[in-house]
């Protein structure tokens, strides 16, 4: 499932959302361009449940039947998530008598392939503003210039 | 549903600028409020969201009452 939340790099073809119908306008746009197969469901403008989970632009949580958080991180990575899940599923596979699989938590620092090329190519798909507005916040990135103490 | 309040970043939710919203400490705001937001082993939060198929109004705890949800958070740009 597919949360659709605010427009993370908005551009001149794709703005930010100023009202709900302009944001399903821009989810529909994410289900017929950016080809998302699976159900997607449409946070509400104020990003209520995006701000909920974190506010992350392209995180993934795991719940586990019943509503437990299983998994949770805040940049999605397929094959991360994958190897979680067949993990987590083994997890509920039969064991020998007399043993059991007992919970723990994990924090690690992951990786993720970067595409550098395709990420400007969909930044100008946005519009050139989107492209502008990313350089300067290299340069914001570079100097530390962030907002934060 | 949850009523529980949820945080406020820096600036507008909807922000109009990108590098405005870096420079006004929306990203750094985001890092944190992920790592304060629930944690493994806790119970996650219930709300209700607008499915884009058909309109229909589903609670995530309709989602994985009886199997895991994989929740993808994103957008199109």
């Amino acid at each position: 499932m597919f949360v659709y939340t605010r427009e993370a790099h908005p551009g001149e073809r794709v703005p930010h959302h100023d009202t709900f119908e302009r944001k399903l306008e821009h989810a529909r746009l994410l289900r017929d361009e950016g080809g998302i197969r699976r159900n997607i469901l449409v946070d509400d403008i104020s990003g209520t449940v995006h701000r909920a989970y974190g506010s992350m632009p392209n995180m993934t949580w795991v719940i586990g039947r019943g509503g437990r958080v299983v998994y949770k991180a805040n940049w999605t990575n397929a094959s991360n998530v994958e190897s979680f899940l067949d993990r987590y599923l083994d997890a509920y596979a039969q064991v020998p008598r007399g043993t059991g699989r007992a919970p723990y938590v994990t924090e690690q620092l992951e990786f993720r392939p970067v595409d550098h090329r395709h990420f400007q190519e969909r930044l100008l798909r946005n519009g050139p503003r989107a492209v502008q507005e990313f350089d300067n916040a290299k340069e914001l990135w570079a100097r530390g210039d962030t907002g934060g103490s | 549903m949850n009523e529980q309040a949820v945080p406020d970043g820096p600036g507008p939710y909807n922000y109009p600028n990108f590098d405005q919203h870096i420079a006004e400490g929306g990203e750094r705001h985001a890092e944190a409020a992920f790592r304060d937001a629930m944690g493994a082993g806790e119970q996650a939060k219930d709300y209700t969201l607008l499915r884009l198929e058909d309109g229909a109004r589903v609670e995530l705890s309709e989602l994985w009452r009886a199997r895991p949800l994989v929740m993808e958070f994103g957008s199109f740009t």
